[in-house]
């Protein structure tokens, strides 16, 4: 479940200055040409470096993303919906697994990058440091956060690096099954009884500006990395890709006479193009730095999980262990 | 960043609430945390080719098959499973796969371009004749 | 008591052991000590809920409420589940020996069962062996590894093992309709199972370097099969249904 990599604006300039021009060329060609870049593969330095970043902020995004809904795990109303939330969460434990060995095959230990999650250091995506109030918030993520996911894991399942696409494939593969049991989750919900529609009503509210921040800061004050496009690290932009979440869900959720909290959302017959309140990017900000209502809590809980492993791992490593980086 | 205290975290998740955690922060995973690597391959079915579909990291081939199993196959149907240690694999190099590029042209090797229906047609007319 | 209600009992008890050890399980989603341990143990706990909602079928089709009643609707005082499988999760050291002691003891079980008289539940015996097969898998080999670990590992688990053991022998508390479950070839008796298990633990925890405590301390924790708990069921129950008792006739 990942929105859009978050790229610092001051870390693309100079991408390529001190690049051999000829294998460059040949690198863009091979892109160009609509061709994977494999792991042994000669790339530039930047590319490896943001694909790490990428990669690894959408790793630790599945498995931070496994705690907002593993609030609920352990009262899941009725045995569908208990079974099918574990397998969800445990899903999203799945795909952190699937990334994290993409991201390795750049050279970065799965370790390493857990360290630098865990130390503060590396991002993840923001709609998980807002919590999961009540069981209905946790249906409204497995339906619209995965939804969100899905737009821009397609997206990026197009890119040039073959392990990211790989794992991808699995990953929008499985999420289907997260879209259905979210979307039958709220629609249970929606159809049921007064208190039921005034739970997942209540949670839409607390969680569309979230999604709305989901997809990343609007392009007009977003920086574009050209270069990022066209070694299709990035494959679309914040924007294109939040239009078509809003075009493919919001007739879903106004459908269940459900309501969003802007006035000013509509899609207009004119553009084609939804128009909406611009989202609060101040907050996104600040909540990426830090200051959201879980930041804190969710790092504790995973360092709890890794402090709680350490001894089970240790024991378990053997003397003649050798770390050799994923094959592909 | 948290601040480091030993404030008690205030979870609405029961399970992290039994755990009664605090912001205080811990030392860095140590390197040695870091198991093999072993690739997998998945048959669905009996007859079938293993096909590579990812990787586990484990501490030995047992639990390697053990992780597999749960990771490569908790959803539709499978046969069996290997597990190799990436260190056993060895591959050609991308930068020479030009070698491979006039394979496709050695038609000798190529069925369909066996054509022998125009000659035996050919003989049988002029037999005929 | 006659051949129905020997039936349900054993039913009940299976259904509850499977369903609160289950869940219990699943409390390490997410926050399990290694991707892929979290991933494989999270399967298993929903093995062994799907298996409860099975066994609570099968209840159903004998008169008692569906599934979903049966599980989200009961006080700790209406569960058969052996203390065992109530007890917190602990550290991963408890977890695993719980694990370890509880799955050899269901293998066993569902191995018989799978010629029992009972028709539905030799076919549902049959369907669940090969996934008790698995957890089995995975619980000897965990504990051989950290037996056999380090010098930690190897006091953490023998004193979960210690801690656990009293727990584990609960598992076989006698129920009422024993007897009649051995004269229609139901059920063999959870004298017989206990022996088995026995015999196949002892070998495993031997080889993991790891030792039984002592016969003269053996006291199984009895109860649980007639209702009594210790305090960690009724809040875990509580927790277990809070959504659901919101309102227990809504469609979730």
């Amino acid at each position: 479940m990942y929105g859009n990599a978050y790229i610092d604006p001051n870390q693309t300039n100079k991408l390529t200055a001190d690049e051999d021009p000829v294998k460059l060329a040949e690198f863009e060609a091979r892109i160009q040409a609509g061709e994977k870049i494999e792991p042994a593969d000669w790339m530039p330095k930047e590319y490896r470096k943001q694909l790490i970043r990428m990669i690894e902020q959408h790793a630790h995004s599945e498995i931070i993303g496994a705690l907002p809904e593993g609030t609920w795990i352990t009262r899941a109303p009725g045995f569908r919906r208990k079974l099918a939330l574990m397998a969800k969460v445990q899903d999203e434990v799945g795909h952190a697994q699937l990334l994290y060995s993409a991201a390795e095959t750049l050279g970065k230990s799965r370790e390493d990058m857990i360290n630098d999650l865990i130390t503060g250091k590396s991002k993840y995506s923001n709609v998980f440091n807002y919590p999961a109030l009540t069981w209905a918030d946790s249906a409204v993520i497995a339906w619209l956060i995965d939804a969100g996911a899905i737009v821009n894991q397609l997206a990026n399942s197009k890119g040039s690096y073959g392990p990211y696409c790989r794992a991808l494939e699995r990953i929008c593969y499985e999420e289907s099954f997260h879209l259905k049991y979210g979307h039958d989750n709220v629609v249970h919900l929606a159809t049921g009884t007064k208190k039921q529609r005034e739970m997942v009503q209540e949670a839409l509210t607390r969680w569309w500006p979230p999604i709305m921040h989901f997809f990343g800061p609007s392009d007009k004050i977003s920086v574009h990395s050209e270069t990022l496009m066209k070694w299709k690290v990035k494959m679309a932009s914040n924007d294109a890709m939040r239009q078509q979440f809003l075009d493919m869900y919001v007739p879903k959720i106004w459908d269940l006479g459900l309501t969003l909290p802007d006035p000013n959302l509509r899609k207009n017959p004119e553009t084609k193009l939804w128009e909406y309140t611009e989202p609060d990017w101040e907050e996104f900000k600040r909540v990426i730095n830090g200051d959201g209502p879980c930041n804190a809590e969710r790092l504790a809980v995973r360092r709890m999980a890794e402090e709680k492993g350490r001894w089970v791992r240790r024991a378990i490593l053997g003397e003649n262990a050798e770390y050799v980086k994923p094959f592909a | 960043m948290a601040e480091e205290n030993n404030e008690k975290i205030d979870s609405l998740d029961p399970r992290i609430m039994r755990a009664s955690l605090d912001h205080s922060d811990i030392d860095p995973l140590e390197s040695l945390d870091q198991f093999q690597t072993f690739e997998v391959f998945h048959q669905a079915k009996r007859g079938a080719q293993h096909q590579h579909v990812g990787i586990v990291h484990a501490p030995n081939p047992e639990m390697a098959l053990l992780y597999a199993k749960e990771q490569y196959a908790r959803r539709g149907v499978t046969a069996n499973l290997w597990v190799v240690p990436s260190k056993y694999v060895f591959a050609t190099s991308y930068f020479d796969d030009d070698m491979f590029d006039t394979t496709p042209e050695k038609i000798h090797r190529d069925p369909a371009t066996y054509k022998v229906m125009d000659k035996i047609k050919e003989y049988k007319e002029r037999q005929e004749a | 008591m006659n051949s129905i209600e020997a039936l349900k009992e054993l039913l009940y008890k299976m259904a509850d052991d499977q369903l609160i050890i289950g869940h219990r399980n699943s409390e390490w989603t997410g926050i399990g000590p290694i991707l892929e341990e979290d991933i494989a143990f999270s399967s298993m706990a929903q093995d062994k809920i799907g298996q409860s909602e099975h066994l609570y079928n099968l209840l159903h089709q004998l008169g008692e409420s569906d599934a979903d009643t049966l599980a989200f609707t009961r006080n700790a005082d209406q569960f058969h589940n052996s203390q065992l499988t109530e007890l917190p999760i602990g550290e991963y050291d408890f977890s695993l020996i719980r694990h370890f002691l509880f799955d050899f003891a269901e293998m066993l079980r569902f191995d018989g069962l799978r010629n029992s008289a009972y028709m539905p539940l030799a076919q549902l015996a049959k369907k669940f062996y090969g996934e008790i097969k698995y957890h089995t898998m995975h619980a000897s080999t965990w504990v051989r590894q950290l037996g056999q670990g380090n010098e930690e590992s190897k006091a953490r688990m023998q004193s979960a093992l210690n801690e656990a053991w009293n727990y584990a022998l609960g598992i076989f508390e006698q129920g009422e309709g024993e007897t009649v479950l051995q004269e229609e070839k139901i059920f063999e008796g959870e004298a017989s199972l206990q022996e088995k298990w026995l015999n196949a633990i002892t070998p495993i925890l031997e080889e993991a370097g790891l030792s039984i405590p002592d016969k003269s301390t053996w006291e199984p924790k009895n109860g649980g099969r007639k209702g009594y708990h210790t305090d960690y069921l009724q809040p875990l129950l509580d927790e277990m249904s809070e959504v659901y008792s919101i309102d227990p006739t809504a469609d979730w």
